[in-house]
């Protein structure tokens, strides 16, 4: 006899990991709905591609409209759709910009939390329903010990820190006084040709995509010696599927265990699209310039500056070196990174040179495209 | 003169950080809830409540508009956050007012602080219940925080959101690790004061019997007065920091509703265990204290008892009455509220 179809419910499914994770549940043959927020601007550009599949008989995937900061939004949809898997990654994940909504990112990312916990406990649900927290790396934030794993203290450094530790415990506190199957995943950076735009990597691929045709002067990064352990997103939303998975629920660190620096990154992308970089002065002052460069495309002059570094990305506390240490998942999960990072720069800088590809020929032929600034 | 702005201040430990104020000469202006049962007993019992440098106005902690109106209107020197939703039985069924209102509040005040003038000093009240269940005792400023509860992990986003501006702004954030401390202007749903105000009203034969939960359960108790003492010292010191405040000494309820009875000449015997056991009066063999399990917590904290080595060192203060007395005072108090007809 077939199994019964499961049913998921993602919050946050137009961002990255969302989108993600739809696509890896509906392989799996679940019913996958999302949650999504109204904007005056279409949001779903990464999932589109599976709201209007055609092979399928009958929907399989359905949006809904609800937000994390309203209760009764979410109670209905979960009413409605009775999940067997609730993943929340919906929140507001910028962590510069936690700075300067402090409140807004506490109201998404803790309460917002709290609200789907509670709404399942409003509604019995406590024995169906499975619950995911992305939890994230910046709850380790000033280190206590490298690399981290789940037993390293948490010392968060920020409002978005701060918001998604309480997350993480009040997921932690529900498990243990309501019997919940309630999972963190403390997934450390995850990266993919679909990371926001305004996240360090993208923002590294996409400028050098369009220095190297000639569509922008300058990429401006913050601290260039910053390091994070970078996994692909595609990878690490495996690893949510397999925490909920699981006979007993518990937390698990996700990363891949190699940090890089932000200057590292910025070099492999731009030896993909065939440039080489120095690297001259210091601090506030340093500049990366291009020592050679190679390709079809027209050359960038020898030692132009294209790589600045602008203070105002520093962060007000910059976070130390983050490097998880995946043991645990590795041993129960079975999980462990597929995508080298070498791999996966190469994918987000293949990506964005297409779209920027895309965006000259438009160009060429007297239309417009748009200039997206942070 | 030095202004300090209290929130919290109807509360036992905000009236008392009052009083120890006013004696200072500070102006001291209270951050209070308005309603209309205004709930301003504990004042009156301290004498304070007419006192001509002590003012009051209206503050709804979810409210951030109103939090930075006035921090720019009082413009104090100390800023001590002591509201909160602070009970961690409610906790469990007002989870998310208890994030608005043990959160919010403080995050609220930071960013005022922060945007209208960083010089502003802040105190953050924070709880030995971010230790959760700790695996070793006595707990310090370096243990690291597992809090267990909707309250504890409501407090822990507090007491990290002033480390953050601390570190990211270089605001003068203190935050206290407060133990469980107690006094007369405890409020009676908590245990202390429960068992107290009960205990005055067997000895008054105005009540037959006491429920209480697991008695085995063991808490850190010191005395309000001290506590807000600490608070004030703090504010004082050159940089801010976090302090433990405990006596470093554990006591089980059974120990301390011992003693209250005591305090009101009834001597005790416990007998049975678990949800049979009770504890009978010896001289009327009465009944006197029954457990009722629907009084036990869905999780509890055990082994909490606070190292306050550091405050000792960097504050030169330490635990100065032993519970024995604040028992007494607290029984004393009620017996004189119980007898005279109210007790709040």
């Amino acid at each position: 006899m077939p199994m019964k179809q499961k049913v998921a419910l993602i919050t946050g499914v137009t961002g990255q990991d969302g989108a993600y994770l739809a696509e890896l549940l509906l392989g799996k043959g679940y019913r996958v709905h999302g949650i999504r927020r109204r904007a005056s601007m279409f949001n779903t550009g990464r999932i589109d591609h599976l709201v209007h599949d055609p092979h399928e008989a009958g929907p399989r995937f359905e949006l809904h409209y609800a937000d994390l900061t309203d209760s009764t939004s979410l109670i209905r949809v979960i009413e409605q759709v009775q999940p067997d898997e609730l993943y929340n990654l919906g929140a507001q994940s910028h962590v510069a910009v936690s700075f300067e909504e402090p409140e807004y990112t506490a109201n998404t990312d803790a309460l917002g939390a709290l609200r789907l916990l509670e709404a399942i406990r409003i509604l019995g649900l406590q024995k169906k329903t499975r619950f995911y927290q992305a939890s994230t790396s910046e709850l380790y934030g000033m280190v206590r010990e490298t690399p981290q794993r789940e037993s390293t203290p948490f010392y968060p450094r920020s409002p978005y820190g701060v918001a998604k530790l309480y997350a993480y415990w009040i997921t932690v506190n529900y498990r243990e006084a309501y019997d919940f199957y309630a999972c963190n995943g403390i997934l450390f950076n995850h990266e993919s040709p679909l990371r926001g735009e305004t996240f360090v990597t993208r923002k590294i691929t996409r400028a050098l995509a369009r220095i190297r045709l000639g569509q922008q002067q300058f990429l401006h990064l913050g601290n260039l010696d910053a390091r994070r352990d970078w996994g692909h997103a595609r990878d690490y939303v495996e690893a949510q599927w397999l925490i909920l998975q699981q006979d007993q629920p518990d937390d698990y660190v996700i990363a891949t265990g190699q940090a890089r620096s932000v200057r590292e990154f910025v070099e492999l992308a731009a030896a993909r699209l065939g440039i080489r970089l120095s690297w001259q002065g210091e601090g506030p002052a340093e500049v990366g310039r291009v020592e050679s460069c190679s390709g079809e495309e027209p050359a960038l002059q020898h030692g132009r500056v294209i790589v600045r570094v602008d203070p105002r990305y520093f962060r007000p506390s910059e976070v130390e070196t983050l490097l998880g240490d995946a043991g645990k998942a590795r041993a129960k999960l079975g999980w462990s990174p597929r995508t080298r990072f070498e791999d996966l720069v190469q994918e987000m800088i293949d990506a964005d040179f297409e779209a920027a590809r895309r965006d000259s020929l438009v160009r060429s032929h007297g239309y417009s495209t748009p200039d997206h600034r942070e | 003169m030095r202004t300090a702005l209290i929130t919290g201040l109807t509360g036992q430990d905000g009236s008392l950080l009052a009083r120890l104020l006013l004696d200072q000469g500070y102006r001291v202006v209270g951050a209070v809830r308005r309603s209309a049962s205004a709930n301003l007993w504990r004042l009156e019992e301290l004498g304070i409540h007419s006192h001509e440098r002590l003012s009051l106005k209206s503050f709804d902690l979810l409210d951030a508009e109103r939090a930075r109106r006035l921090i720019v209107d009082v413009h104090p020197d100390e800023v001590y956050n002591l509201a909160a939703q602070s009970s961690v039985g409610a906790s469990f069924d007002e989870p998310m007012l208890t994030l608005q209102a043990v959160g919010a509040a403080p995050l609220h005040l930071l960013e005022a602080i922060r945007q209208t003038d960083p010089r502003i000093r802040f105190f953050q009240a924070s709880s030995a219940e971010m230790f959760g269940l700790p695996r070793s005792a006595p707990q310090d400023e370096d243990t690291p925080l597992c809090p267990r509860t909707p309250y504890g992990v409501a407090k822990t986003y507090a007491h990290w959101m002033t480390l953050s501006y601390r570190a990211t702004y270089g605001l003068f954030g203190c935050s206290a690790i407060l133990y469980n401390h107690e006094s007369s202007l405890r409020s009676r749903e908590f245990v202390t004061r429960k068992i107290t105000d009960s205990v005055a009203k067997i000895r008054l034969g105005k009540l037959d019997c006491l429920s209480l939960g697991r008695l085995d359960s063991r808490r850190d108790w010191g005395y309000a007065p001290d506590y807000v003492q600490a608070m004030h010292r703090m504010m004082q010191a050159d940089a801010s920091a976090t302090y433990v405040l405990a006596t470093g000494r554990a006591t089980s309820i059974r120990e301390f509703a011992s003693i209250a009875f005591r305090a009101a000449d009834i001597e005790v015997e416990f007998e049975g265990s678990g949800l049979n056991e009770i504890a009978v009066d010896r001289r009327s063999g009465r009944t006197v204290i029954r457990v009722d399990p629907a009084l036990y917590r869905p999780v509890e904290a055990e082994q909490l008892i606070g190292n306050p080595a550091r405050a000792q060192a960097a504050l030169g203060w330490q635990p100065s009455v032993p519970l024995e007395r604040i028992c007494s005072e607290m029984v004393a108090a009620d017996l004189r509220r119980n007898a005279a007809g109210a007790s709040l």
